[in-house]
């Protein structure tokens, strides 16, 4: 051990310690800046997580399924000389009814809340309903749609209209769905219980609605599209 | 004194390198060891395949969505070369381009402001709740409002435009938005009126907002007013399951 440097046994004795020595700088650099947010997330927090980014990519791969059937539409009618009239008028009306711009009917649930509940409250029950699937939402007779703003801090006012107490929300969406992603043991109305006991909630399950169109101009004045 | 240092020059060269080396490897062992902490109290034995399954999902996600944004330019390509046919497929593309504007299919360029949002860097003091120090989806939800109502008529966090499908969730002390998992900082893009941030800056609840959440809990909330904004469109599903179209009275906006 105490021989020269250039003695084989040192030379060796030192590489070892210099190779463990940059694996663990290596390590640690990773474990610094490689590791993301999710290395603080618990099993359960990973779970839903897990959960939350199949359904986005099934809901992708499905758009994409639409639109390669849109395209092949399409460039079949071009090849006969016309477009497809009928596929596009498809297209229209399908994203006009996804982005608010026209009615649309169907099952879902109503929420019918009473008492003195703030915009952010009302705002997280929106919000839980968009993440369990609700496809179209209403306050009242108000479309929410992007720029729709919830006030108030007891009372509730949509885009500076006041609503009455009590009033309604009403999402169009699998009534199974909401009801149970609303209900859950510790979901949003199990927590608003606990944080407004002075606000009742009721859920009720509703076929056959329609939603209005929203009345807002959306589109924009101040943006282009960037092609 | 002189035989110490006589005895300290007496140690060979690759000796003290070699201890130098060592104290180092400790130091980066109990460095090491102390960083997996955190990490070893969440730990069961399905937690490393969770993480490594959300981090492929996220992967795959920003695949589909480079492809589903491929193909929609692919589409309105088509649709526009369809235009000079017939008068009818003329005004159809035309409002099929002016419900995809309003729909935040289509990416967009004008004045506005970027704001960026990260996890406070202050010491959490006694008895207060360390979340209240990182960014959460209430404050994202937030600014999107003071945003809305100051005159923005477009909005993206990181890379995802805000729709009407769009939730803002908080999964432990991450994020997610339209399902898709974001990493601090958060950066919101919001294309407006030129004055969009001073219109911001009026607002009652913004200054509360800031008030709050930058001068009591330290969130690092900065921002920028490029010549510029740009938004992305959104990538996801416009499928409607259990919704249909119903004839509307209106006008085509």
């Amino acid at each position: 051990m105490s021989g020269p440097l250039g003695a084989p046994r040192s030379q060796l004795l030192v590489a070892s310690v210099a190779f463990i020595l940059g694996l663990l700088v290596v390590g640690q650099i990773r474990a610094q800046t490689g590791s993301t947010g999710l290395a603080g997330l618990s099993s359960q927090d990973l779970t839903l997580l897990v959960a939350n980014l199949n359904t986005r990519n099934d809901q992708i791969r499905s758009e994409i399924a639409t639109v390669e059937r849109q395209l092949e539409a399409l460039e079949l009618g071009g090849s006969r000389g016309a477009s497809s009239i009928s596929e596009l008028r498809a297209t229209l009306i399908r994203i006009r009814a996804w982005a608010g711009l026209d009615p649309v009917g169907g099952d879902g649930v109503t929420i019918i809340v009473r008492g003195p509940l703030g915009g952010p409250a009302v705002e997280d029950l929106l919000n839980d309903l968009r993440n369990a699937g609700a496809e179209a939402i209403a306050i009242e007779d108000i479309r929410v749609v992007p720029g729709t703003v919830i006030g108030g801090q007891t009372s509730v006012s949509v885009d500076d209209t006041a609503l009455s107490d009590p009033f309604s929300i009403r999402a169009i969406g699998t009534p199974e769905s909401l009801i149970g992603s609303l209900t859950r043991a510790g979901g949003i109305v199990a927590q608003m219980a606990a944080t407004h006991p002075d606000v009742t909630i009721e859920i009720v399950d509703t076929r056959d609605m329609v939603l209005p169109a929203t009345e807002r101009d959306l589109l924009p004045d101040h943006g282009r599209p960037r092609l | 004194m002189t035989r110490l240092a006589g005895r300290i020059r007496a140690i060979p060269t690759w000796q003290v390198t070699l201890g130098i080396a060592l104290l180092a490897l400790g130091f980066l062992i109990a460095a090491q060891l102390s960083a997996e902490g955190p990490r070893i109290r969440y730990t069961t034995q399905e937690r490393s395949p969770l993480v490594e399954t959300a981090l492929e999902l996220q992967r795959q996600q920003d695949e589909l969505k480079a492809d589903l944004v491929d193909l929609s330019d692919q589409l309105a390509q088509l649709e526009q070369q369809g235009q000079g046919t017939t008068a009818i497929v003329r005004e159809l593309n035309a409002e099929l381009e002016q419900a995809r504007l309003a729909a935040g299919l289509l990416p967009l360029t004008g004045s506005g402001v970027v704001l960026r949002l990260a996890d406070s860097t202050h010491a959490v003091t006694d008895g207060a709740n360390a979340a209240d120090y990182l960014v959460a989806a209430r404050d994202i939800r937030t600014v999107i409002d003071e945003l809305w109502l100051a005159g923005a008529e477009a909005i993206a966090v990181n890379t995802e435009r805000v729709t009407i499908s769009t939730g803002v969730l908080d999964i432990g002390h991450s994020i997610l938005v339209n399902q898709a998992y974001l990493s601090p900082p958060y950066q919101i893009a919001a294309i407006g009126p030129p004055d969009l941030f001073d219109q911001l800056g009026l607002s009652e609840g913004w200054r509360e907002f800031i008030e709050t959440r930058q001068g009591t809990f330290g969130l690092d909330i900065s921002f920028a007013e490029p010549e510029s904004v740009d938004v992305p469109q959104f990538a996801g599903s416009l499928v409607l399951r259990e919704s249909h179209a119903v004839a509307s009275p209106g006008p085509v906006p």
